[in-house]
């Protein structure tokens, strides 16, 4: 009888079904024929030898084991790869913490221009020789970096608030039909904005490869954010005896569901956040109470990291890659023309002239200081723009006339 | 009606005359959450047809809306029942890795445990990376008549970073640094899935499951207040993921029992492939080998260390078994793949 079909035979007696990857392993490595059932029927557990197969031991080994030999010892080899090691980060500012810029010391500081590994490999760990394509597309810091990112996450997570207890629903006092019906329609338009920019800028995530996981880290702050934003609107429009409206208009939207690459995603959205973080910033004077007070603020503290973050980065952008300055002309005059159409429309800006009017019956005065909005709006936009170090040309010719108004 | 031409005055103003009925939510208990305001034609169970637009539930379809691709049309394809109440749960529970870790009480370990516990983090900062870009790469599917699900899944995506971060944050305090990276962990398996719901059973289910459980331990794998802390910190957020996929997995096959055979399949597929797709695959032998170092108390302690390995693999099969049960799979029992088979309990 040979020596496999001896092996086989005591096998008879495992009841375990070998799994096939086992078995392609152990002919891998060189493992006779029934050695994975001789080790199963001297009481070794299935999980044992699928170790076993995973650690690369060879059939002779494994073979002199289960003849009694010395037991196979792992060799650890994983100690000893060449990372840098030693590393004791300690918080530079005890009110902050532990922050993942404390991180960026020695190699593990090293954000490069270019990362070249296209796997889910974390920045400053020793890198199999061989890995599959994890998909990712964005490998170019140019387009995605941004300094601030590294302390805005933090900052993002200290400074988070909750709208269920945050702020004082149970202080919502009853207000006239018509202005109810504006915060109403508003808080309609602005909760699927938020939404939408969320799950937007979430699709995106899985693009943006490893060696710069900060900049993922912050991304997803501003999700959770926008994803908070969506539901404490739509918390006010259904807490005061209105309901929700119409729908948000499609077409800026549609502008930054059609960018085809992160530059153009960000400058699209360069526009609408903005224009937003203003419109926000003005909250006190669209405002019909003291909880809408409050959640504007908070939203616009929000809004603000992610302004600094579009400025930034395009700011950084520019000036790495300078021969695609003018092309941003082209993203930013689609998203500006696609804006001043959702402005236009009466279920836009109706709203905001009532609550900034102060009634339907004062509407004319609410136009007025709309058109005063506009044009704040317009001018910190273009600001926004030249501290990223952008002098748009061509700006829209309706943001030109609210300019001029 | 919305965007009419406008009337003599100027004005349209036909958007106030949309609805008559008054919504007044009043705040719960726990201020006011999505389940005080999911009600009438606001709420889950009043969902229309989704419309590709992002328009979200209760809103009034805008004439001339655009689509703006595929979303999934079927509540069934995303909805999880406890979707509402997970999403207030999960801002109520945020935590910082910057300042809830008490980083100043780690103490110096011996080195072979120390880089036992880098390469464990190692591992973990990368499972926890694709964690985040997983639920990412479904959020453009999720139709804003489930918005709910959606904002749960942007709650995991801020977790994940989260969780990324405390795991590369541990590696580069105590000395120690990063190691070898994973290698065949199975992560891919979790952005190949092709479907919500396959997604969902091997991301949030089974890996996830596989991570919760491995979490719970961390007890007996960390070797210090902070360690253990982290861990349990994370397994809270862990509870949060998985109990979403089991009670989507319930919704699936409690409204469309004719997709088992199918759930059975991706199972199948995921099980076959070794110890499990997407698990960050505990067998992968860096890891193991850390693990029962931590587990062990020492190299010395290795081969107690690896019982108590095997032990962890039993827990982890166990509670998979058990929450596929919950969800109204209870015959996966039978048709585990081997490598989970070796360590079920008998009913």
């Amino acid at each position: 009888m040979s020596t496999s079909e001896a092996l086989a035979k005591m096998a008879d007696h495992s009841q375990v079904e070998i799994p096939q990857d086992a078995r392609d392993k152990a002919r891998e490595l060189k493992w006779d024929e029934g050695l994975i059932e001789l080790a199963l029927s001297k009481g070794h557990t299935l999980q044992e030898v699928w170790q076993a197969l995973r650690g690369n031991v060879n059939g002779e080994t494994a073979k002199q084991f289960l003849a009694g030999g010395s037991m196979v010892r792992p060799d650890f080899w994983w100690m000893k790869v060449p990372t840098e090691w030693g590393i004791k980060a300690r918080p530079a500012d005890k009110e902050m913490g532990l922050t993942i810029g404390d991180l960026n010391i020695g190699t593990y500081g090293d954000i490069p221009d270019v990362w070249n590994n296209r796997s889910e490999i974390a920045r400053g760990s020793y890198p199999n020789p061989i890995n599959e394509d994890m998909g990712y597309t964005i490998f170019e810091k140019a387009v995605i970096w941004a300094d601030c990112v590294v302390p805005l996450y933090e900052i993002a997570i200290r400074d988070r608030w909750i709208s269920s207890t945050d702020l004082r629903w149970a202080s919502l006092e009853v207000l006239p039909d018509d202005i109810e019906k504006a915060v109403c329609q508003l808080m309609t338009e602005q909760s699927d904005r938020a939404y939408y920019e969320g799950a937007l800028l979430s699709g995106w995530l899985p693009e943006i490869s490893y060696g710069y996981h900060e900049v993922k880290f912050f991304l997803s702050t501003v999700i959770y954010d926008v994803a908070r934003h969506c539901e404490a609107f739509r918390k006010r429009a259904l807490s005061n005896g209105g309901g929700l409206g119409l729908q948000a208009p499609t077409d800026f939207s549609r502008a930054a569901q059609e960018a085809r690459s992160f530059p153009e995603l960000a400058a699209i959205l360069f526009v609408q956040d903005s224009m937003l973080l203003t419109l926000f910033k003005n909250g006190d004077s669209i405002a019909q109470n003291q909880l809408e007070r409050d959640m504007y603020a908070l939203v616009a503290r929000d809004r603000q990291r992610l302004m600094d973050y579009h400025i930034e980065r395009m700011k950084h952008f520019l000036f790495k890659m300078p021969d695609r300055r003018e092309e941003q002309n082209l993203y930013l005059a689609k998203a500006e023309g696609r804006m001043v159409k959702d402005w236009a429309d009466p279920v836009v800006s109706e709203p905001l002239a009532i609550l900034l009017g102060g009634g339907r019956d004062k509407i004319e005065a609410g136009q007025a200081k709309l058109a005063e909005l506009r044009k704040q709006q317009v001018q910190q936009y273009v600001d926004d723009l030249e501290s990223a170090t952008f002098f748009r040309k061509g700006l829209n010719g309706r943001f030109q006339d609210m300019l001029k108004s | 009606m919305a965007a009419n031409p406008i009337t003599e005055s100027g004005l349209d103003l036909s958007w106030l005359n949309l609805y008559d009925d008054a919504a007044s939510a009043t705040p719960g208990k726990k201020g006011l959450t999505l389940k005080e305001i999911n009600q009438g034609r606001y709420g889950d169970a009043a969902r229309g047809a989704g419309d590709m637009t992002y328009r979200m539930r209760g809103a009034l379809a805008r004439p001339g809306a655009q689509r703006f691709g595929p979303t999934y049309m079927s509540k069934s394809d995303v909805w999880s029942e406890n979707c509402v109440m997970l999403y207030e749960e999960a801002t109520q529970r945020q935590w910082s890795s910057a300042r809830d870790i008490p980083w100043d009480t780690l103490e110096v370990l011996p080195d072979e445990v120390e880089r036992a516990m880098c390469q464990l983090c190692t591992m973990l900062t990368e499972v926890e990376f694709i964690a985040g870009d997983v639920p990412g790469q479904w959020m453009p599917f999720v139709s804003a008549q489930d918005f709910e699900a959606g904002l749960f899944l942007m709650s995991q995506i801020m977790d994940e970073a989260r969780h990324t971060d405390v795991f590369r944050k541990r590696a580069l305090y105590n000395g120690g640094g990063l190691l070898a990276q994973g290698a065949g962990l199975g992560l891919r398996t979790l952005l190949e899935a092709r479907d919500f719901t396959e997604m969902s059973v091997l991301m949030h289910v089974q890996a996830e499951g596989f991570v919760q459980s491995m979490f719970r331990m961390g007890e007996l794998i960390g070797q210090t207040d902070a360690d253990k802390r982290i861990f349990r910190m994370s397994a809270q957020d862990e509870s949060r993921h998985l109990a979403f996929g089991v009670m989507h997995l319930k919704y699936v096959l409690d409204t469309e029992p004719e997709r088992r055979e199918e759930l059975h399949h991706y199972l199948d597929k995921a099980e076959g492939d070794a110890a499990g797709g997407g698990s960050g695959d505990v067998t992968f032998p860096p890891v193991f080998e850390s693990l029962a170092i931590l587990l062990g108390g020492g190299v010395d302690k290795f081969d107690e260390g690896v019982q108590k390995f095997l032990l962890l693999r039993k827990r982890q099969i166990n509670e998979y078994v058990h929450r596929l049960e919950v969800a109204g799979l209870g015959d996966r029992r039978q048709r585990l793949g081997p490598l989970f088979a070796q360590f079920v309990d008998p009913v």
